[in-house]
């Protein structure tokens, strides 16, 4: 499997890669870096600033499918998130407008550790395919256990005015059966 | 015998674990490894369970694994498209047969010594035929994986292990006429618009399996973002945050432990057609506001495949939510859209044990076969905004169970009761054409006694 082939995902279109350190990576990092704090921080309506209005954020659920079938494991009819960009900024309302979001109030003490990050060019200008993993620990209450949500984040990042916005987020799972008892965070 | 059969080694009797004069339940019962490995024989080894939809197997040998109980299964589709239901556990040395979810296969088979059976369960052959590594003491007909027993009802698979129990239609008793307005209704039936999400919480599955039967009271206070924003406040149909008018409506309780909550409609068909619903007929409020999944031209189905009581009630005061005993939750709910349309959604849920303290939520979403495309899309996205993993309603739910199921292991909490002592006093509406235990009014808690009292019958065992 080449490099190439490892980054695509279902829909995007993946050019050159983007050289480790080069200026536009380190731009990348700096946004997935400043996301992930803001969404470990709980800031919700700053982490929405960085959205492309014409955003679309799926997470596919996976089966336990054999070798000769891997292409099976990732369903993407029914999926755990199937959002576009005013049903995540519902979501975002309902966690910070209302009284009484109980799964996140009190709020999940949360990690995103973000790592193991390439990045390409794709085939429209502007437009970065960036692929990395996502180790997310969320704590909740006095419960001593991390629940652990670990998958492959396969995004697109598009310069707006300068700026890097998230235009597509797909989260690829690892898990079949998800080890936390809702998804009431953002991946 | 009896005595000791239906006493709990802390010499707790389990008649006493459901105070039926005060309707009251001990909380051990959320906890208690006794009571849960009790239960496992005596409730899931005696009621029909839900395993999925025959949309999920179309084909000759397809197959998904699903959970009867604490026991995996094979849900296959074999010759003739017959469904069958297999102990997923080799006979041989107990390995379990198929460690995939789903699959195509005319041979399920055995990884550790090669057992193979067919998607019926019949064993079919062990390795090196000439040696006949399965012996000569049984037949190949002993053999075979454990069966159970299989029914199909709106194309949604039911099994159980009681093969002289109750038949389906039994166990479904009064409330059959009511599921009937909800899964017989269309001429094709309904489908999968894929297979389910499922997710674990660390809670005892009785908590969401009581809730399910058919809580409406916890809607006001746990969801009650509801009325804070998004549509029903926008709507201002009561005004603001009150959501308590959604709260009335009819409640069939079931002797069996099923539960129905019927919703009124009307106060979203005066909305659409600015019009007083008691002066439309079936026809017109059909036409107002078809039921989740179905169009105005499906609507000819309904009539064709309901009598006209069902459809009085299904234009009227449809049932929207509740649970089939012991553990399903269904939903047919009308969502109003910030347009002011309303968008209708079909789910199943399965809260399958896997210890006392933990469940595995399963979440199918579903439509009409006959439900254009575009429909389906919306119905979809819409049910995973709000239902299953990420669902901005059922996200509160799961977090809630959780802490029950923790205060029921405390010294005290374990002895702490759940109360049911909001009892009707109201009964049938006047006209009211269906069949069952029918209170009308704001819901109150005895749709989830009968659960309760269902669970009580299984758990004392007849001997
Ligand atoms: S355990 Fe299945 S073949 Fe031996
Ligand atoms: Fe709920």
């Amino acid at each position: 499997m080449t490099a190439t082939q490892h980054l695509s995902s279902a829909d995007v279109q993946q050019g050159e890669v983007v050289a480790i350190g080069s200026d536009t990576y380190n731009q990348v990092l700096g946004f997935l870096y400043r996301e992930a704090s803001l969404l470990d921080a709980i800031s919700l309506k700053e982490w929405s600033a960085l959205l492309a209005t014409d955003l679309v954020y799926t997470v596919p659920l996976r089966q336990t499918r054999p070798m000769a079938q891997q292409a099976a494991s990732i369903i993407r009819t029914v999926q755990h998130y199937h959002d576009d960009y005013r049903s995540i900024m519902g979501r975002v309302m309902r966690l910070t407008g209302t009284k009484s979001a109980w799964a996140e109030d009190p709020p999940s003490r949360t990690r995103r550790l973000v790592t193991n990050v390439q990045v390409s060019t794709t085939g429209v200008e502007g437009e970065l395919a960036v692929v990395s993993y996502l180790l997310l620990t969320r704590s909740r209450f006095d419960s001593p256990d991390l629940d652990l949500i670990s998958g492959e984040r396969r995004d697109v990042l598009r310069y707006v005015a300068g700026e890097l916005k998230l235009a597509r987020r797909e989260v690829i799972l690892d898990q079949a059966v998800l080890g936390t008892p809702n998804l009431a965070i953002f991946l | 015998m009896k005595q000791t059969r239906n006493v709990l080694a802390d010499g707790t009797s389990i008649e006493d674990l459901v105070k039926v004069d005060t309707r009251e339940v001990q909380m051990r019962a959320l906890s208690d490894h006794e009571i849960y490995n009790l239960e496992m024989d005596r409730v899931f080894g005696h009621s029909w369970l839900l395993l999925g939809h025959e949309t999920e197997i179309p084909n000759e040998n397809d197959f998904v694994v699903r959970d009867m109980g604490s026991d995996s299964v094979i849900v296959a589709r074999g010759k003739n498209g017959q469904i069958h239901v297999s102990l997923n556990v080799c006979p041989h040395r107990g390995m379990k047969v198929s460690t995939l979810d789903a699959g195509n296969t005319p041979i399920h088979k055995c990884i550790y010594h090669g057992w193979a059976f067919r998607p019926n369960g019949d064993f079919l052959a062990s390795p090196v035929e000439k040696e006949c590594m399965h012996g000569k003491m049984m037949s190949k007909v002993e053999l075979g994986l454990e069966q159970a027993r299989v029914t199909l009802y709106g194309g949604i698979i039911f099994a159980t292990w009681d093969h002289e129990g109750p038949s389906f239609e039994e166990f479904l008793g009064d409330a059959k006429w009511y599921f009937d307005i909800l899964f017989q209704r269309s001429d094709k039936g309904l489908e999968v618009l894929g297979p389910p999400q499922r997710f674990i919480v660390r809670a005892n599955w009785k908590t969401a399996g009581e809730q399910s039967a058919a809580d409406g009271f916890h809607t006001l206070t746990l969801h009650r973002w509801l009325g804070e924003v998004g549509n029903y406040a926008k709507s201002g149909e009561e005004g603001g945050a009150d959501l308590s008018p959604e709260m009335y409506g009819v409640e069939v309780s079931s002797s069996n432990g099923h539960a129905l909550r019927c919703i009124d409609l009307g106060r979203k068909i005066r909305k659409l057609t600015g019009l007083d619903p008691d002066e439309l007929s079936v026809d017109q409020k059909l036409e107002a506001l078809p039921p989740p999944g179905v169009t105005r031209e499906m609507l000819p189905q309904l009539k064709r495949n309901l009598s006209k009581d069902q459809l009085k009630v299904l234009v009227s005061m449809p049932p929207q939510v509740g649970g089939i005993f012991p553990n399903v939750l269904f939903a047919f709910v009308y969502i109003p859209q910030a347009d002011g349309s309303v968008l209708g959604l079909t789910l199943l849920h399965a809260y399958v044990p896997k210890g006392p303290d933990q469940l595995e939520f399963v979440n199918w979403i579903l439509a009409e076969k006959d439900t254009p495309p575009e429909l389906k899309e919306k119905m979809l996205r819409q049910s995973i905004q709000l239902f299953g993993t990420s669902g901005m309603v059922e996200q509160d739910d799961s977090d809630t169970w959780p802490h029950m199921t923790v205060a029921a292991r405390g010294a005290r909490g374990r002895k702490s009761t759940l109360k049911y002592q909001a009892v009707y006093e109201t009964s049938k509406p006047a006209g009211w054409p269906g069949p069952g235990i029918v209170n009308e009014g704001f819901t109150k808690d005895d749709t989830q006694w009968h659960w309760w009292l269902h669970w009580h019958e299984l758990m004392l065992a007849k001997v």
